[in-house]
């Protein structure tokens, strides 16, 4: 790719619209959400509860079908999962108790029925990547939360998608744990270089972790703004307390907070 | 002293009380016998006792198979089949709580006194329990299992047996433990309602005989194969069951 030109979408979503039969009428969960996320790039989509944030993610990922509209990623409109394209982590690691780490990494292989030889070297790679190395061995009751969250990121890489989906993936963990998972998934996305769509509900971890945040609103659910972050990488944990950030947070509290027209 | 130790001198009491109760006269002979007498009873009809063990076990390892098999596959395509599978749950409780036995007539005009409607009869007493187990375990797992396994690519068969039943595994273990035990009750209740062999016939002939010692060797045959079946079940739910998926989630 020559410098200057933009990087192609990864993701396309356009005028994706989700309403559910309620006995109080039809509700109106997503209203014609459009978005695209560049190659390579980091977006966050955050939101008060019930923006829909979430079904928005399931869609992309092909886990619900939009009412109306339609998502590409990479270039293939997505009606099912597509794990060779997109890897999903969710907020629980929802790892197989009787499997071991790189078991559970070597999962989506084994479905495909991939020799078992190219799988766990596939899956030892993945678990260097994500720091476990050497825990490829263990069961997922001998790790704590923030490693069983990072098997569950290996797992969603295995296939080499083009783009991760991470669905509140730090909300059951402890704030040191969340915070020291912040800067390892910055270090597993730079090294795998995967295009990523987080959804939190966390505003500093929107801001810290992202090269754009969207901001969505509730009622009917809709991206009210799109904000670039120009924090430098990589980003260091001194800029939690960084006046930029600050800003940031409270530019996008503030659009929360406020009914919106 | 370990507690197996301590089991086997409690039995051996217990079993020393008898005999001397019934030496001293105070245990009828015809309704309590003795060990002296179920020993006396094995000396002469051993022989046809160990045959009748053989049916019996036979017919409950066939019975076991079926139901086991059966309730497994009924009970998890109904529990994995969308919504309506709920339907069933109710009709399969409400099989259990039918007096089977009521049946068992009519399985004998069908089948015959011999073997094949002690496998039948035994067989349908377990298949319920173990169905619906089955079917409320793969019931009750998270959804969000399934729904990462659709996500990394799994087929609807794949997450079925590869997810869905492993997960539901405690609960099928412990359909497996009340099924097996309504399996060899059940068998041994048809051999002493109609039958040409087995020990349940065998405790019946002699019990109208009052033959009391062969009628209580019968039934220690009983109680052992029941605690043979216990053990092995113990083991596979030390293996899959419930109290080892606690201990996991606690590790």
């Amino acid at each position: 790719m020559s410098a200057g030109a933009p990087a192609p979408d990864v993701v396309v979503a356009r005028d994706v619209t989700k309403s559910f039969a309620t006995a109080a009428g039809a509700f109106l969960a997503l209203d014609r959400v459009s978005l695209t996320v560049p190659d390579g790039k980091f977006v966050s989509i955050v939101g008060p509860s019930g923006c829909g944030k979430s079904t928005l993610l399931q869609i992309v990922g092909g886990l619900a079908a939009a009412t109306s509209g339609e998502v590409l990623v990479d270039g293939v409109r997505i009606d099912e999962p597509r794990p060779d394209k997109i890897g999903i982590v969710f907020q629980e690691p929802l790892l197989l108790p009787w499997k071991s780490a790189r078991e559970n990494v070597e999962f989506p292989l084994t479905l495909r029925g991939e020799p078992t030889g190219a799988r766990q070297a596939r899956a030892q790679e993945l678990l260097a990547l994500v720091g476990l190395a050497d825990f490829a061995d263990s069961l997922p009751h001998q790790l704590s939360g923030g490693m069983r969250q990072r098997v569950a990121i290996a797992r969603g890489l295995v296939r080499r998608p083009r783009m991760l989906l991470m669905d509140e993936p730090f909300a059951a963990l402890d704030e040191q744990t969340r915070t020291r998972m912040w800067g390892e998934l910055l270090q597993i996305w730079s090294a795998s270089r995967a295009t990523v769509l987080f959804v939190t509900h966390s505003l500093i971890e929107a801001v810290y972790l992202a090269d754009e945040v969207l901001v969505m609103a509730a009622r009917p659910g809709r991206i009210i703004e799109r904000i670039e972050v120009d924090l430098p990488r990589p980003r260091t944990l001194d800029m939690l307390g960084s006046p930029a950030l600050g800003e940031m947070r409270n530019r996008i509290w503030h659009l929360i907070a406020e009914p919106q027209p | 002293m370990s507690s197996r130790v301590r089991r086997i001198a409690i039995a051996l009491v217990l079993v020393a009380l008898w005999e001397t109760l019934y030496r001293a006269g105070l245990l009828s002979p015809l309704i309590f016998g003795s060990p002296s007498l179920v020993y006396a009873a094995a000396l002469k009809d051993g022989g046809t006792f160990l045959a009748a063990l053989r049916v019996t076990a036979s017919e409950m390892l066939a019975a076991m198979a079926i139901a086991w098999l059966g309730g497994v596959v009924v009970g998890v395509l109904i529990g994995a089949a969308p919504l309506p599978g709920l339907i069933f749950a109710p009709v399969l409780s409400g099989v259990i709580a039918l007096p089977l036995i009521v049946l068992y007539p009519v399985l004998i005009a069908w089948l015959g006194i011999g073997v094949v409607s002690k496998i039948a009869y035994g067989a349908a007493a377990g298949f319920f329990p173990v169905a619906l187990a089955a079917l409320i375990g793969i019931r009750s797992i998270d959804a969000r299992y399934a729904e990462m396994a659709r996500a990394i690519g799994a087929t609807p068969l794949q997450i079925i047996v590869q997810v869905k039943v492993r997960l539901a595994l405690p609960a099928i273990v412990s359909g497996l433990k009340v099924g097996t035990s309504l399996v060899i009750i059940s068998v041994i209740q048809s051999e002493m309602l109609s039958s040409t062999d087995g020990l349940g016939f065998w405790i019946s002939y002699h019990r109208a005989l009052f033959n009391t010692g062969q009628v209580y060797l019968g039934i220690i045959l009983v109680l052992l194969t029941a605690a043979v079946a216990h053990m092995g079940l113990s083991a596979l739910e030390k293996k899959f069951g419930a109290a080892r998926v606690l201990e996991q989630a606690a590790g």
